[in-house]
Formats: C-alpha cells, sequence, structure tokens
C-alpha cells in the first residue's frame, strides 16, 4: 500500500550534511518503492516556496525566521496553518520529522498528531544530560515524543539515549543505520560504471592510484576527513600527528575540512616543521571526498562523540583501512577486520595508528574486498525497506503483535488499539501529563491551544477549500521496482546513481 | 564520561556476567556472595547516606524493559525498595513515566517477558549490538540484556561526610558573623553608642595585629618555596642537559618548548600564590642565579636556545636601586605602608564627597539599598577560594564597599564617614585574605576565630536592642552560638539528604574527553 509521506526538517539542502542526505537519500528510495514524499522544510536564501528534485521529489521551502545554525525559531504554534494547508493539499498520512534539534520537526509532529495524522521521528545524534542546552532540548523532546507513534534511532548507543532523553517505550524505538550509495564511495581501481561521467579532481588531475602491494618501505598515506571542530577530536589528531610521525618516516597525512581548530593545526604543522610530510586541504566537496579517500590507505577518524559514523562507511567503501575512536555508536558501525579501535587517548590512538600500519605492511587486511562488502551490508535501498517496515506498522497494517512482538488485548495509553497511539484528544493529554509536574501542565496547555486552533482553522478555512495537488507522474519502470520491492536490482542502483549526481547538480 | 565506560569488544561482545545474576523479587543478596569487587566509581547517591556501612551492591534487578522481574513474579515494582531499584531507576523510571505507571504493570511485563522469549527462540543466533549484520530480529527489537548496558549514573559521586561538611561551613559561618558585625557596628555609630573613632581604632589595630602575623607567615612560606624552587631548578637542569647533549632530532626540538611551559607555570604559580610580582622575581631570581652558578658547564645557563633555567630572570626584573640597601622584604613592606598610607590619606580627602553622596535618597531606600548590596556580598562571595586567590570575588567586595558608603550617607560628621568606610574597608578587603591565610596555616586558629567571630556577632546583635546591657550581650552570645551550630548540623545533615536525588546520567552518547599528554618524555 502506497503511503503519502511528508519529510520535515529544518535540514535540508542546499545545505550539506549527514541529515540532509539522509532525509534525501531515504525520500528517493521510498518513491522508487511507489510512494508519494513531500519535503518540508524553511526557506534558504535564495530557496523559497516549492522545488522539484529529481523524481518528483517536492520540497516546500516554508519561509521561516532562522535563529541559529539554520533553526528556525521554535513559536508552537505558527507553522500549523500552513503546515495543515500543505498536509491536505499533498493528502499527506505520514509525517516523518527528522533531527532532534530542528523545531520545525518538533512542531509538525504536534500538528500532525493534532490532525490525526501518524507520525515518525529519526534522530541522527547524541546528546548528553549534563549541560544546560542539553536538558532544555531533552524537555522539549520529550514534549513531542510523548505523542509519536514510532522513532527510529541511527545506532544502538543513539537508541539508548533518546530512550532515556524522551522516557519513550524502547520497543517503539527501531533502529535503522544509515547508509552509503556505494557507487559514489569505489576505490580506484574499480571500474567505474557506464553512464559515469567519471571522477574529476578539483585541480582536474586524476588522483594517482596507491600502490598495492605495499613494502616496508612504500608511503602509506593516512587520510583524514572531518569538520575541524573540537567533538571531532581535532585536539587529538594534532596530538597523534607528530607522534605517529616520528614512529613511522615512511607515512603521509592528508587533511582535509575546515573548522575553528584549523589554526592549531597548522600551528602545530610549524612548530614539528612537517609541512612536507602533512597535507593540508580545506573544506572539500561532498561529491570530493571519495577522490580524496582513495588517495590514502588509512582513514584515521578521531572523533569524540558520533552517533552512526557515515564517514567510517564511506572510507571503508573506498578501500581504507579505518583506525577510529571507540565511541558512540561507531562500534557497531563496521566489522572488526575492517577497524582499529582505540580509546580516546593520545597515546592510544598513536599505537593503534601503528598496528593498522604495521598490518597493511604485513598485508594482513585485504582490503581491496572492502568495497563489496560494505555494499552487502549498508545500502538505501534496504533503509527505505526497513522504514516502509515502520509505516506499516504505525498505520496499523502489520498488526500489533507482529510489530511490537506483544498483543495487549486491553486499553494501553501508550499504544492504542490497532497497535498504534489513539488520537483521542483526552489520550493525548494523559500522554502529555506525564512529562512532568509543571512540565506535563505547560505541555498541555500547548496541546489544548494546538486543538483549538485546529477546529478554528476548519472552520476558517475548510478542506474543501484547499485545492488537492497533482502527482508526480510515474514511470512504469519505477512502479516495477516498486511493487517488486526486494532491494538491490541493478535498474534500481542506477536510479539510485543518477539521482546522487542530480543533486549535486542542484547544489 | 565515555572515557571511562567499558570498552565493547570489537565484535560488540559484552560482559553480560553482572547481569545474568539470578534476580528474584526477594531481598537482595548480601554483598558477600558477590563474584566480583564492586565498583567504586559506579555509586549511587544513596550511597551518600549511608556511607561506610556497606558497599553499594550492582545487580540489574529490573532489566530496563522490567521482564525479569515481570517474569519472576508479580508484584515486582512495589516490593522493590528505592535502594533494590537504584541501578535502573536512571532508565527505569525515566521510562516508566507518568504514562507507563498507570498502566497494569505486571500483566504488561508479563507479556513482554513472554514476546521477549518468543523471540529469541525464534531467532536464529544470538541477538548482536552491530549495524553492519543483517539480523533475523526486528528493528525495534530491545535486547534485555544488553539495552543500556553501559548506562552509568553518578560515576563521580563524591559521598560527603558529616564533620567535613561542618568544618567546611565554617567558612560561611565566618563571612556571615563578620558582615553582621559591621552592621552591628554601624547601628552602633549611627545610634551614638559608640565611637565610630574607637571602632576604627579597634579595627585598625587588629588589622596591624593580622598583617603582622600575614608578614610572619609569607615569609615562612617563601622560605619553603625557594627551597623546593631551587631542587626543581636542579632538576631541570639535569634534564635539560642531557637531552640537549643527546640532541636527537626530534625530541630536542620539542623538549625546550615544554620546559619553557613549565617555567612559565612555575613564574605565574609563584606570582601569584606570594601575592607579588617582585617576591616572586626575588626568589625564582635567587634559585635561577643559584642552579646557574651550580652548573656553569650546561648549555643552558647562557647559551640555551629558549632560556629554559634563566626565563624567569628575561621576564620578572627587580626594580633598580631596590636591592643594594633594602632587602625584598622589607622592600614589600615598605610598599604595603605605603599604600595604606595612601588608602588612608585618600579616604582622609574623600569623606565628605562621600557624606554628601547619596544625602539627598531617603533613608529606607538606603535602607533597602545596603541591604540588597549586603545579600550580593554574602552570596557571591568567594568561599572556596585558596591562598592564592588575587583579587576573589571582586564583585562582592565592591558590593559591600558601596553598601557602607552608602550607609556612611546616614552618618552626621566627616569623622563618622571615614570611620567607617575605612572599618568596611578593613572588614571587606582585608579581613577575608587573613581568614584564608588562618585557614590555610592554622586549623585551630580558624576554629577560635570562628567562635570568637560567632560571640562577637552575638554580642553585638544583643547590644543594638534599644537598653541593652551586658545581660543581653551575653544572652545574644548564648543563643548565636546554639542557632550557628544548630543551622550548621541542619544545612549539613540537609545536603546529605539531598543527595538522594542526584541523578547524573553518564554512557557512551556522552563526548569523550580526550586524554593528550602534555609531557613527552
Amino acid at each position: 500500500m502506497p503511503y503519502n509521506i511528508a519529510m520535515v526538517s529544518d535540514f535540508f539542502f542546499p545545505q550539506p550534511g549527514g541529515v540532509e542526505s539522509h532525509i534525501y537519500q531515504l525520500s528517493t528510495k521510498l518513491i522508487d518503492r511507489g510512494h508519494k514524499v513531500v519535503i518540508i522544510t524553511h526557506a534558504y536564501a535564495g530557496r523559497t516556496g516549492v522545488r522539484y528534485l529529481t523524481n518528483g521529489l517536492k520540497v516546500y521551502h516554508v519561509p521561516f525566521f532562522v535563529i541559529y545554525r539554520e533553526t528556525t525559531f521554535p513559536t508552537v504554534f505558527s507553522f500549523f496553518p500552513i503546515f495543515r494547508n500543505i498536509i491536505i493539499r499533498e493528502q499527506i498520512g505520514i509525517v516523518h520529522g527528522h533531527g532532534s534539534l530542528s523545531s520545525l520537526c518538533h512542531e509538525a509532529i504536534l500538528h500532525a498528531r493534532t490532525m490525526g495524522l501518524r507520525t515518525v521521528f529519526t534522530d541522527h545524534s547524541l546528546f548528553g544530560f549534563a549541560d544546560a542546552a542539553s536538558i532544555l532540548t531533552n524537555k522539549l523532546l520529550k514534549f513531542t515524543l510523548s505523542d509519536v507513534d514510532h522513532v527510529i534511532c541511527v545506532s544502538h548507543t543513539c537508541k539508548e539515549n533518546t530512550v532515556l532523553r524522551a522516557s519513550l517505550d524502547p520497543l517503539m524505538v527501531s533502529v535503522i543505520p544509515n547508509a552509503v550509495v556505494a557507487e559514489n564511495f569505489r576505490p580506484l581501481d574499480q571500474p567505474s560504471p557506464p553512464g559515469d561521467s567519471g571522477t574529476v579532481l578539483t585541480n582536474g588531475s586524476r588522483p594517482s592510484k596507491p600502490p598495492q602491494n605495499l613494502g616496508p618501505n612504500d608511503i602509506i598515506t593516512i587520510v583524514v576527513i572531518s569538520r575541524l571542530f573540537y567533538n571531532k577530536g581535532t585536539d587529538l589528531l594534532i596530538a597523534a600527528i607528530p607522534r605517529i610521525l616520528a614512529e613511522h618516516p615512511n607515512v603521509r597525512f592528508i587533511i582535509a575540512g575546515s573548522g575553528p581548530k584549523a589554526i592549531d593545526l597548522e600551528q602545530m604543522l610549524e612548530r614539528n616543521v612537517l609541512q612536507d610530510k602533512v597535507e593540508l586541504l580545506g573544506s572539500v566537496r561532498h561529491e570530493e571526498v571519495r577522490d580524496v579517500m582513495v588517495r590514502g590507505h588509512i582513514y584515521l577518524h578521531p572523533s569524540l562523540t558520533e552517533a552512526f559514523g557515515t564517514v567510517l562507511v564511506e572510507a571503508a567503501s573506498c578501500g581504507l583501512y579505518v583506525v577510529t575512536t571507540r565511541v558512540g555508536g561507531i562500534p557497531e558501525v563496521l566489522p572488526a577486520h575492517m577497524t582499529t579501535f582505540a580509546k580516546p587517548e593520545e597515546d592510544d590512538l598513536v599505537s593503534a595508528t601503528g598496528k593498522a600500519i604495521a598490518a597493511l605492511r604485513e598485508k594482513k587486511v585485504r582490503t581491496d574486498r572492502f568495497h563489496e562488502q560494505v555494499k552487502l551490508m549498508y545500502s538505501w535501498t534496504d533503509v527505505a525497506q526497513r522504514t516502509e517496515r515502520v509505516y506499516d506498522g504505525v498505520v496499523g497494517m502489520l498488526g500489533e503483535e507482529e510489530f511490537y512482538g506483544s498483543s495487549s488485548g486491553g486499553w494501553s495509553a501508550t499504544r492504542g488499539h490497532a497497535g498504534v497511539q489513539s488520537f483521542a484528544l483526552i489520550d493525548r493529554l494523559k500522554r502529555y501529563y506525564g512529562c512532568g509536574i509543571w512540565a506535563g501542565k505547560l505541555f498541555c496547555m500547548c496541546v489544548i491551544v494546538d486543538y483549538l486552533l485546529f477546529v478554528f482553522l476548519e472552520i476558517r478555512s475548510p478542506r474543501s477549500s484547499i485545492d488537492i495537488a497533482r502527482n508526480w507522474p510515474k514511470k512504469s519502470v519505477q512502479n516495477q521496482n516498486g511493487t517488486n520491492g526486494d532491494g538491490l536490482q541493478p535498474s534500481g542502483r542506477k536510479n539510485e546513481r543518477v539521482n546522487g549526481k542530480a543533486i549535486y547538480t542542484l547544489e | 564520561m565515555a572515557v571511562n565506560l567499558g570498552y565493547r569488544d570489537p565484535d560488540g561482545e559484552v560482559d553480560l556476567h553482572r547481569k545474568t545474576q539470578p534476580t528474584s523479587s526477594n531481598p537482595p543478596p548480601p554483598l558477600k556472595e558477590l563474584p566480583y569487587a564492586p565498583d567504586p566509581s559506579r555509586l549511587a547517591p544513596e550511597d551518600a547516606i549511608n556511607s561506610g556501612s556497606d558497599t553499594p551492591r550492582r545487580i540489574r534487578q529490573k532489566s530496563p524493559l522490567g521482564m525479569a522481574n515481570g517474569a519472576a513474579g508479580k508484584g515486582n515494582g512495589s516490593l522493590a525498595t528505592s535502594r533494590d531499584s537504584s541501578v535502573a531507576r536512571g532508565a527505569n523510571a525515566s521510562i516508566s513515566n507518568g504514562r507507563k505507571r498507570r498502566e497494569k504493570d505486571t500483566d504488561k511485563e508479563k507479556e513482554r517477558a513472554r514476546s521477549a522469549s518468543r523471540r529469541r527462540k525464534g531467532g536464529k543466533g544470538t541477538w548482536k549490538k552491530l549495524l553492519w549484520v543483517k539480523q533475523s530480529y526486528p528493528d525495534n527489537y530491545t535486547d534485555e540484556e544488553t539495552f543500556l548496558d553501559h548506562l552509568q549514573r553518578n560515576p563521580r559521586l563524591q559521598p560527603y561526610e558529616f564533620w567535613t561538611l561542618v568544618a567546611d561551613s565554617t567558612v560561611i559561618v565566618q563571612h556571615c558573623c563578620s558582615v553582621l558585625i559591621f552592621i552591628c557596628c554601624f547601628v552602633g555609630i549611627y545610634q551614638e553608642r559608640v565611637s565610630p573613632i574607637t571602632i576604627v581604632s579597634v579595627g585598625s589595630l587588629c588589622t596591624v595585629l593580622g598583617w603582622v602575623i600575614w608578614d610572619h607567615w609569607v615569609g615562612q612560606e617563601e622560605e619553603a618555596r625557594a627551597q623546593l624552587e631551587l631542587h626543581a631548578e636542579f632538576a631541570e637542569e639535569a634534564s635539560t642537559g642531557a637531552v640537549n647533549s643527546d640532541s636527537s632530532t626530534t625530541t630536542a626540538a620539542r623538549e625546550p618548548i615544554n620546559v619553557v611551559r613549565d617555567d612559565q607555570q612555575q613564574a605565574r604559580d609563584l606570582a601569584v600564590s606570594t601575592g607579588g610580582d617582585r617576591d616572586a622575581s626575588s626568589t625564582s631570581r635567587n634559585a635561577s642565579s643559584l642552579a646557574t652558578n651550580s652548573t656553569p658547564l650546561t648549555p643552558s645557563g647562557t647559551g640555551h636556545p629558549t632560556g629554559a633555567a634563566s626565563f624567569a630572570n628575561y621576564s620578572y626584573y627587580p626594580p633598580y636601586g631596590g636591592t643594594s640597601t633594602v632587602s625584598p622584604r622589607n622592600q614589600q613592606r615598605l610598599a604595603t605602608a605605603k599604600s595604606a598610607m595612601l588608602i588612608y590619606c585618600a579616604l582622609l580627602g574623600l569623606s565628605p564627597i562621600l557624606r554628601s553622596l547619596t544625602k539627598s535618597t531617603t533613608s529606607d531606600s538606603i535602607w533597602a539599598m545596603s541591604s540588597w548590596l549586603m545579600f550580593i556580598n554574602v552570596f557571591f562571595f568567594d568561599y572556596g577560594g585558596g591562598v592564592g586567590a588575587k583579587f576573589p570575588a571582586s564583585l562582592s567586595t565592591n558590593a559591600a564597599i558601596m553598601a557602607s558608603t552608602v550607609l556612611a550617607s546616614r552618618l552626621p560628621s566627616t569623622t563618622h564617614v571615614f570611620s567607617l568606610t575605612l572599618f568596611s574597608i578593613e572588614v571587606f578587603g582585608l579581613f577575608p585574605v587573613f581568614r584564608r591565610h588562618l585557614r590555610h596555616n592554622s586549623w585551630q586558629g580558624h576554629l577560635t576565630l570562628t567562635c570568637a567571630l560567632v560571640m562577637g556577632q552575638g554580642a553585638g546583635v544583643g547590644l543594638i536592642f534599644p537598653g541593652a546591657g551586658i545581660g543581653a550581650a551575653i544572652a545574644g552570645i548564648i543563643v548565636s552560638l546554639l542557632l550557628t551550630s544548630l543551622a550548621m548540623g541542619i544545612c549539613a545533615w540537609w545536603l546529605i539528604g539531598l543527595q538522594k536525588y542526584k541523578n547524573e546520567i553518564h554512557g557512551p552518547w556522552d563526548p569523550a574527553r580526550p586524554v593528550l599528554r602534555r609531557h613527552w618524555d
């Protein structure tokens, strides 16, 4: 049964980032599977109104006041009229919000429940419990997620975190990882599939192929691609680089990315006179990441916190051996033969890198097989399939027993009759009331006001006066794919790549 | 944070030993039966209350989903005491918040237990906490044994001890008492029962006395520090020399930077702790010159590229001509006397202005304003500051001085104003410094001073009542002693009691604290 899905998030293209590409890839895959997807985000500079991306993916850029890092100002109610209009216009049945820092997403989930729609929320990040910002965000998350049908997290660590932060029933939280477009992250010796325009570096030159048989004296290149922020572990990197280079003379570094810590990094290079061994590329665009990665043998990831670490999968897909800190959800992402783990300590990172270099020199690691393995592990088609199962569950297609694994015959506050949450206002209020002594009452008031607003809107602009948008005409090939629905057919993959290209031209 | 957490094995297998303890709704097994030593880093706040009596148990009494207990029997939640559910509470209490609490717990948990067992049987192989394997479990499967396995509650909790808390609270008592004494003195002056000259004379006498004692302590400290410094310099001299003579390409390049940093650090410490640049310079100069004299052959004496050993020389020049006649200690004393005279004269000149500054404001506003300023002083005072604190809590001190300034406008003559302001500087500016040093140097002295202040404050409060005599003073002393000790005890006990509400949650989602080595050896 095809669903009409609205993806809501503050974060979408043209801004680059993990959440953005996640939404895009998931949406295209869902469209390939026969669903209808629209994306609702706020207006970016020079981008207001409705836009179409490849495959009939419609994007609504709603004008909103942006306060910080592309997050809109949380107004709780002001989004409701236009949101309702879009929902009715597009005949949306499921609202899927992304990103716990996006207030647009939180508001959309609240309004969608008021309108009687099914809601799903995807959490992409990890939060602590200690600092004031986290406490505030967690309370807000608790508010929104008090009345959500299902939550998707990108890793098991992320699930634990979200369950604790929002006080959720763990059974209504699914873990569906991110994925990579494996075709965009091929190792160098991999023949590029036909139709591909080829890899072009920024300076126009083709990257030199690293020697496959590494002798004891061959140069090993270590690649680091990360924004140079504190929480990406740049301090660790700065401390470790001189020691790694001192211990292993035949090692070179390529560091891509920019950020506030770039100055520290440059200072370290000048102090230790390492300019000829460490190449700083500055920030690279996402489509150039592969071209940087294939120049190296080892990918070093010194991050201090990470919900999933898509870049690790990308690096492994490019055939790089991965050295990473064991933080957050990283240990779940890649199998042991592709990675060397280190504690987030300088000494351990240096020794882990040493081990990785030794393993590569002794040819213990078959990096040439990584690409095929990663391709089997992660694919967006798989992600879309699993997300579809979540949709099936929340609309009641699957049945409670099958979806939640339990058949509570009686009434339950957490889950309604059909294995999904009840829409009755009194049930919703009960759920919100449990959020806290004061917060619960405040949230209840918000919900009541929201409901009154909904009633007012129904009278003021009745549904009959809103036009229904025509659907994007579907090609027959895609319909076939959608009905087959089993993962990796060649045609599906081709679409994937074409879509991947399409979005880059839009940027 | 996550640094301290147990790290998972690469294949995601975790040590389940702890979790597979047989759980039941009966009272927990005694501690001796535990096969492992309790981890002191995983304290629960309850340990603060009965610390020492028994060590914390760390068995997962309730699985985060409540499965184990639900399967074992009914009445799980109600039987579990607060201590029993201490581990799971962070997870469990928050998971089963209001909406879940209203449900029939036991029924639901039984169902879940059933479903879990069904799933375990149905699935091929055990569930693994990995993302790259395709598992036969559904995406929302929650493994009851590993879920929230790495959750830590209050990992760095320091259980308070009653007497330590009481001892630490003396600092606050001292400050509050000195504020009260100041207010009593003002009331005395305002009601013209005490001569302002008497108060300021006694205050100044005490200040001079305090200064003499302080000077003595500083002298002692300096000597000790100079000794220490000498040793440190010797050690560093040796190590730098050795490395330089080795002159291995990379280490030698790094080494001096660290040494310089060390030296800077030491010099800064010195400057801060002795309270004056001149002292710091003199000691480190002595130390470094001695060091260079004793090891003239090492290249670092003068020819060291970064001037590691002689760094202090470059940055802190002693004042010219000062060294010949007067010793640095005496120089400092002279400077202190000079600044004291300066403040004295300035106050003398400013008193008429201060007196008329807020004269046009009504008395009600003055009382309100000075009360607020005194509250600011008490709340923002730097109670934790050690001896080295140079300008601690300037907001607090400024508020107090301003309070005395606005109060001074209610006084009849310039002499009154001068006395009160000078007294306030002594009480709020200099007395805290002395108190800090006293606490640092002699605990008995600190206690005695606390008692004296409490008694003085009691007497003062007793005396300011109209028509009060010596009897009122004695009554005030007794009441204040009783009240203070009672308040100290109750507050300490209360704080310890509040610890059970502390619920700090840590887990693998926290940003890790990177461990960097500052010194390469």
